[in-house]
């Protein structure tokens, strides 16, 4: 590779760095995408604030650090209850009474709440980028010709250990049989005795609690701003269509792609523009297979 | 004799008062305000053919806007032309857009249709901002004030009759759909595509006429947009707020209404020049406090009356003629 030894020991073998990288990267969409098909899947509700909540989580990380100079690390045990119950109050003030309205009503109550979340966070903390260096966004860590700073090998790590808790909990306990009979046919669950609105409650609880974890725990590596979310739930949109909507393992296999396409695109193309790349893709998947590469056809005419 | 439906009326009512409010003041805060509000009018109008009257949702059309703003500010600025060249570029170029966007994403519904206007929108985003070259990039293109009508150089009172007759033909439009074969074909289309193709209506080549004539007019608003306010920057045009703005103004006039939008603009940008003029002295996050507002009001409008004030209006003409009976 490096026959000069020009680039001395901490050479990086390309590859590798790229291969590495698609996966602690797509391992955060993952944790994103995993609460908005969650959502989608079991309410039919898009909800276009959910890049909203992983905006709040960063600044949750941001001001607790800065004041407090606590870790995030250790403020993901409070953000996990706190966006659990931020859920559950967003659903009662804002979902339960559009869930069964039409699309257009359910489209723009989020997109409200959307904005009102973004303007809420531009009158408290202004429009300033906002960064922050915990001890551990400075540690490298190497193996087999790749370098990676800690916070996202933890990052990482903390993301695939919740969406696998995640996936436990849907297949194995009753409560997650309940939640996926919800999503299956609302009408037969209840009249199988199924309280749909709590399983609404608990579902959007869940996904708000991902995607608020998630924020804090790109916060060591992004900056926080008010529009910071968008970049992410567009990521995230694209993840979910391509793995059909509603779907949580089509959302894991997704975000691997949409990963791949930011990480090999930008190391071709430059960074300026990645973005097109996984826009057009995804204008390219909803054009040509809108129901997910996995998915079954015509889901999406059916207007699911 | 047949009266003059109240809707119809008020709409007489405002597009009169906007006429008459130079032969009365020449204050330029006002006349910025008539202006703006027919502007915003007009754009919702525009999102009205496609969002409100063939149901295509869109929360893409700033890409429409905002192609239109750059052929408009290009066109003078890059090659000296007028404005009005750069103005029909722009329509041409929307109309093509809006055809592929319309044509490709034709079999989406709700959600997915929305979300692909999203990521056309996004896409020119990211191409104006990173086309220097062409575009000047993120730094935006300055609109130089050349006097004249060529040059849509013009004075507060012109432009408010020029945006005014911009504003007349958007409504008419509108009114054109209500009472026309095709826009009750939309109508079909948009409360139930499959009985409607099922009675025989060429559905998708409707949805696809409703968006490029919906692409056409918000373009044509844009261009003028852009010599009005004489700055263009792609971060602002191609925005996703300036998208929901389009639809929340009808929304919260009346969906699928002639008058709707023109009245949410009333209500929506009355309120934001006011919250600007009243916190404009508290410099940080001011912006966003009028953002919050339409936030909340957008929220309460779908919940509690997805109809907008027009069907609010008529819910009470109802009430009271049964009152009465």
């Amino acid at each position: 590779m490096d026959p000069a030894g020009r680039l001395g020991p901490a050479q990086i073998d390309v590859l590798a760095q790229l291969s590495v990288s698609t996966v602690l990267l797509g391992s955060i969409y993952a944790l994103v995408a995993v609460g908005l098909t969650l959502i989608f899947g079991i309410m039919r509700v898009v909800n276009f604030a959910h890049g909203e909540f992983l905006m709040l989580g960063m600044y949750l990380a941001f001001w607790s650090f800065t004041l407090w100079s606590i870790d995030p690390w250790f403020m993901l045990l409070i953000a996990i209850p706190l966006f659990f119950g931020v859920g559950l109050l967003t659903y009662v003030l804002v979902m339960r009474g559009v869930i069964h309205a039409s699309h257009n009503v359910q489209i723009f109550t989020t997109v409200g709440l959307s904005t009102a979340l973004q303007n809420v966070a531009l009158v408290l903390w202004t429009g300033d980028y906002h960064v922050f260096r915990p001890w551990h966004s400075g540690v490298i860590v190497r193996l087999a010709g790749t370098a990676f700073n800690l916070s996202q090998v933890v990052a990482f790590v903390i993301s695939v250990a919740l969406t696998i808790a995640l996936f436990a909990f849907m297949k194995w306990t009753h409560t997650g049989r309940v939640m996926r009979a919800t999503a299956q046919d609302g009408e037969a669950a209840t009249l199988m005795g199924i309280d749909t609105d709590r399983v609404y409650r608990l579902t959007f609880a869940i996904g708000i609690a991902c995607v608020g974890v998630a924020g804090v725990l790109v916060s060591p590596l992004y900056a926080a701003y008010p529009q910071a979310g968008l970049q992410f739930v567009l990521l995230a949109y694209v993840v979910v269509v391509l793995g059909g909507l509603g779907d949580m393992v089509g959302a894991m296999l997704g975000s691997l792609i949409v990963a791949a396409v930011e990480v090999g695109g930008s190391y071709v193309f430059g960074a300026a523009w990645k973005e097109v790349l996984y826009f057009l893709l995804f204008i390219g998947v909803l054009v040509f297979r809108p129901a997910g590469l996995f998915g079954q056809r015509g889901a999406e005419t059916l207007g699911v | 004799m047949t009266r003059l439906a109240p809707d119809r009326l008020a709409a007489l009512l405002l597009f009169a008062a906007a006429a008459a409010t130079p032969l009365v003041v020449r204050d330029i805060f006002i006349l910025d305000s008539v202006i703006l509000i027919l502007l915003w009018g007009s754009l919702s109008a525009a999102w009205n053919v496609a969002g409100g009257y063939a149901g295509q949702v869109s929360l893409g059309h700033a890409a429409f806007f905002g192609i239109g703003a750059y052929a408009a500010a290009l066109m003078s600025a890059r090659y000296a032309q007028s404005p009005w060249l750069g103005l029909a570029v722009g329509v041409l170029l929307s109309i093509g857009a809006g055809a592929l966007i319309g044509y490709l994403s034709n079999r989406l519904r709700g959600p997915y249709f929305a979300l692909s206007t999203i990521a056309f929108a996004e896409v020119l985003k990211i191409v104006a901002s990173r086309w220097r070259g062409f575009t000047a990039g993120s730094e935006g293109v300055p609109v130089a004030f050349r006097p004249g009508f060529w040059t849509l150089g013009l004075g507060h009172v012109a432009w408010l009759y020029l945006i005014l007759v911009v504003a007349l033909l958007c409504y008419g439009l509108q009114v054109f759909l209500e009472r026309s074969r095709v826009g009750y074909q939309l109508a079909g289309v948009r409360e139930d595509e499959d009985a409607a193709e099922a009675l025989g209506i060429a559905t998708r080549r409707r949805k696809v006429q409703a968006v490029v004539l919906s692409a056409a007019l918000t373009s044509m608003c844009g261009s003028l947009w852009a010599q009005y306010v004489g700055f263009v920057d792609p971060v602002h045009v191609f925005s996703i707020d300036l998208s929901v703005r389009f639809a929340l103004n009808s929304i919260i006039g009346g969906m699928g209404t002639a008058l709707g939008p023109f009245l949410g603009s009333v209500l929506i940008t009355s309120l934001e020049t006011y919250l600007r003029a009243t916190f404009s002295g508290l410099k940080a996050g001011f912006s966003g406090i009028y953002l919050i507002i339409y936030g909340v009001v957008l929220i309460l409008i779908v919940r509690f009356a997805p109809e907008g004030l027009t069907g609010i209006a008529g819910r009470f003409r109802a009430w009271r003629m049964r009152a009465h009976a």
